[in-house]
């Protein structure tokens, strides 16, 4: 069982080699660290391994390249401009509300999708020039983003995270709709005004409002949010009568991706969509590696020693350990935190009300989306917001996902007065 | 299944371009990582 | 300019390699296992006999009869329902190989999802193949998926909707056959699937089901049988009948209001008694270690060993693992045990099964000794 040691440290450090030494992408990175973990594990080089890994995440890799080419087409059209513009006309007198508003937009994508990416590359980007004009600095708004982006995962109706976490001790995905909601809705207030007001407050927004460019918004006019609703709506009309739609988000962002193309401003869709697929394309490689580097973790037998050694703790440190190693495995993948440490969690966690424990546990794995190498919400959100790096922006996040952790872990240890109380 | 199939294409491709217009060795890589599990769906395999 | 190209050409040459050494890896699962002709069996057929709408497409799969002389009951048992719980597919297999019947009938479907036989699931790093040595030489069995093959059924809904209950759960449940039932003639291929067995089993009045299982150790539902509250009478009386065997085995009602399930639907929907049997299964369990064919056909495995320890399983583990002889003995015993309890309990419709290798006779021979040569 100490090979087991051996193999996670010459993974890691091949990774980190890769990584921060030859500065090399985090994809190769993982690459590399896969292939040292097989031969160290006595696998040779195991191609079959490598490549069924990366299968993982095959429709999330169509997801995210077709909602960047999506986004990329609205942006080309001229429609998010035109959105700040709209926005910042009708709430500038109400910059609170304003700012909660434009989280729960943010948010909304996630809430339909699951998904913090496709949540923060669609409205994420809708509502990032709005808070850059509000006065949010970058890494800011960026922050806001990816909060929202994850609490938009997180809250319902669709949480797959706390499906996967569920489906681990056949519990079928019922009743989770108002412990989610309690989880979610408050931290998604307080993240607006926490990351938002103090800088709205003293935004001079008359002068703002003087200096937009209103050019595309009054030329097009509503035409230019065609695909954008399109998309939205067919969003809702997937879930609300799956057994007639059932698109799935691939083809919705591909039919909003083309609606873009005559909605405002003409632009060359080819070039918009190579460029889309130039920008996507590290966090999908990140997706491919990540995939091969939890094959080859179970291939080896690194995942039994990371989710045996978390469940070793005493019971009184228990909760340290949720805390600690979910949001951390999220550095490989948040939905592999739920998969592989949110249910044995769950099971050491039998006394307590299932339902809001499962809820609860899925935030936390949530957090992960946040946790470097892979980060997807807070690069994404970085991203939209047009910063170089997502450094600052983490560090803006360090304090709230703590807040986030202490909220979530409350709710485990009140499971039952929750649940008593609906 | 089948427009399931096209969009694979579709980002396949775009994928093998991008691949070609990389400066950095690195980052074609990366493309090329991208690139074999959309093939190998593609051409239903796996 | 040059150069870019030349390393483009060699990243994608490398890519189109190691998509090649993995894609014949991949085809080589579509190849499926010969099963002998046991002597008992009457004939073989396809489940698409029951419903058409399978019939030339990944779904269809052999349905083994095997009829007695005399008149009487009717028996089920599916094995593969998941492939990546080897038990319940070899238990299938060796009754096929070895089981007589003589009076009633027993029908056998070793690889309820057959699809499910043709990949593994991504970031398991299942084995694919498990080589059992036998007196004339090597058997070969696929380890396959929990979930049909995405290429038989794709994509996955984000949020899959049971169709007779529009229960919810996550997505990649769409292809999991054990949550499709009773299943549906216009469904997706895994629903399809689902109501082909069920037409079987109305068709034929089947009049005892008995899907076979694994868990993983951590999981609450293991060395259990699990039973639809009709089929609760015969099902205790097996739990009693193994207990004077010495083999431990829970016995659990089929939960109300978890659907798509054999143990609930079938019961439902048909008039057959509907169970289900669990055994110990390390290499489909989250604590597991190394991942390989010798865990899946020993069990042994450190760190369940450790959990043991820690109290976190749901059944003993101890440094013998749970072996295949044993997991398979335990499925043919409750077999045997269901087979006698329905003929006590409807002796109107007797279960004669003779033949099968007791759960003695497998732990000193190893399933090898009970394997015909296709």
């Amino acid at each position: 069982m100490g090979s087991e040691l051996l193999v996670l440290l010459v993974m890691v450090g091949v990774f980190a080699a890769a990584c921060f030494a030859l500065k090399w992408p985090v994809s190769v990175a993982m690459l590399l660290a896969s292939v040292a973990g097989a031969l160290a594990g006595g696998q040779g080089l195991p191609i079959r391994h490598l490549v069924e890994g990366s299968f993982g995440y095959v429709d999330t890799i169509l997801t995210i390249a077709t909602a960047m080419v999506f986004m990329n087409g609205v942006r080309a059209s001229g429609a998010l401009e035109a959105l700040s513009v709209a926005a910042i006309r009708r709430f500038h007198r109400r910059p609170a509300l304003l700012l909660v508003l434009l989280t729960l937009v943010a948010m909304f994508p996630g809430m339909i999708t699951g998904s913090s990416s496709a949540s923060v590359l669609t409205a994420g980007a809708v509502v990032a020039p709005v808070l850059l004009l509000l006065g949010l600095p970058g890494e800011d708004a960026a922050a806001l983003i990816a909060m929202a982006g994850i609490l938009g995962m997180i809250a319902p109706p669709v949480n797959i995270p706390a499906m996967i976490i569920g489906g681990g001790i056949d519990m079928p995905y019922v009743g989770f709709e108002l412990p989610l909601l309690l989880l979610t809705m408050p931290l998604a207030v307080a993240s607006a005004l926490w990351f938002g007001y103090r800088h709205a407050r003293r935004t001079d927004r008359e002068k703002v409002l003087a200096a937009l460019d209103a050019e595309a918004l009054d030329r097009y006019g509503m035409r230019l949010f065609l695909p954008v609703i399109l998309v939205v709506a067919l969003m809702v009309l997937d879930k609300a009568l799956p057994r007639v739609f059932n698109l799935g988000m691939p083809l919705i962002f591909a039919l909003g991706a083309a609606a873009t193309a005559f909605a405002g401003r003409r632009f060359d869709p080819f070039k918009a969509a190579k460029e889309a697929m130039d920008q996507a394309l590290p966090v999908l490689g990140i997706l491919v590696g990540v995939g091969m580097f939890i094959q080859v973790m179970t291939l080896t037998g690194v995942r039994g020693l990371i989710v045996v050694s978390a469940l070793s703790v005493p019971p009184a440190l228990l909760y340290a350990a949720i805390a600690v190693t979910m949001p951390l495995f999220g550095a490989v993948s948040a939905f592999g935190a739920a998969s592989v440490l949110g249910v044995p969690f769950l099971l050491a966690l039998l006394d307590k009300d299932q339902i809001v424990t499962a809820s609860a546990l899925s935030l936390i794995a949530a957090l992960g989306d946040f946790m470097p190498p892979t980060a997807l919400s807070a690069i994404f959100a970085a991203q939209v917001v047009g910063l170089d790096g997502y450094g600052k922006t983490l560090k803006k996040l360090v304090l709230p996902s703590l807040a986030v952790v202490a909220w979530a872990l409350a709710f485990i240890v009140f499971s039952k007065q929750i649940r008593a109380m609906y | 299944m089948i427009v399931y199939l096209a969009i694979t294409a579709a980002v396949a491709a775009l994928a093998i371009a991008c691949l070609f217009a990389e400066e950095k060795p690195t980052r074609q890589a990366t493309a090329a990582m991208v690139v074999v599990p959309l093939l190998l769906r593609l051409f239903l395999i796996k | 300019m040059k150069r870019r190209y030349a390393t483009a050409i060699l990243f994608l040459a490398l890519a189109l390699a190691a998509g090649a050494v993995a894609g014949a890896s991949f085809l080589s699962m579509r190849e499926p296992e010969p099963i002998a002709r046991g002597p008992g069996v009457s004939e073989i057929r396809k489940l698409s006999d029951w419903f058409p709408g399978l019939a030339g497409g990944p779904g269809d799969t052999e349905v083994y009869v095997l009829r007695g002389e005399a008149p009487g009951g009717s028996m089920l048992v599916l094995g593969g329902t998941h492939p990546n719980e080897p038990a319940g597919f070899l238990a299938a297999v060796l009754l096929v190989e070895n089981a007589r019947v003589s009076s009633g009938a027993l029908y056998v479907i070793p690889r309820a999802n057959a699809s499910a036989f043709t990949h593994n699931d991504p970031q398991e790093a299942a084995p694919q193949r498990l080589h059992i040595r036998t007196p004339w030489g090597e058997r070969v069995f696929r380890y396959g998926s929990r979930a049909t093959n995405p290429l038989h059924q794709w994509p996955d809904p984000d949020v899959y909707i049971h169709a007779s209950s529009g229960q919810r759960l996550s997505g990649n449940e769409t292809r999991n056959l054990n949550r499709g039932y009773p299943g549906r003639p216009d469904g997706k291929l895994t629903e399809r699937v689902c109501y082909g067995i069920t037409q079987l089993i109305r068709k034929e009045a089947v009049g005892i089901a008995i899907d076979l299982h694994e868990a993983s150790p951590e999981y609450p539902v293991n060395m259990a049988v699990v039973a639809h509250p009709r089929a609760m009478p015969v099902a205790s009386q097996v739990v009693m009948g193994l207990e004077m065997e010495d083999i431990a085995m829970r016995l659990e009602p089929s939960p109300v209001n978890l659907r798509g399930l054999t143990h609930r639907e079938l019961g439902d929907h048909t008039e057959t008694l509907a169970v289900l049997m669990e055994s110990p299964n390390a290499s489909q369990g989250r604590l597991r270690g190394r991942t390989d064919e010798a865990l899946a056909l020993t069990g042994k495995d450190g760190w369940y060993v450790k959990a043991q320890k820690l109290g976190r399983l749901f059944v003993p583990y101890g440094e013998k693992g749970h072996p295949i002889e044993e997991r398979v003995g335990r499925h043919l015993a409750g077999i045997a045990e269901f087979a006698a309890a329905f003929t006590r309990e409807y002796p109107d419709r007797p279960l004669g099964i003779e033949g099968m290798p007791s759960f003695e006779e497998l732990g000193e021979g190893g399933l090898g000794a009970f394997l015909r040569r296709p």
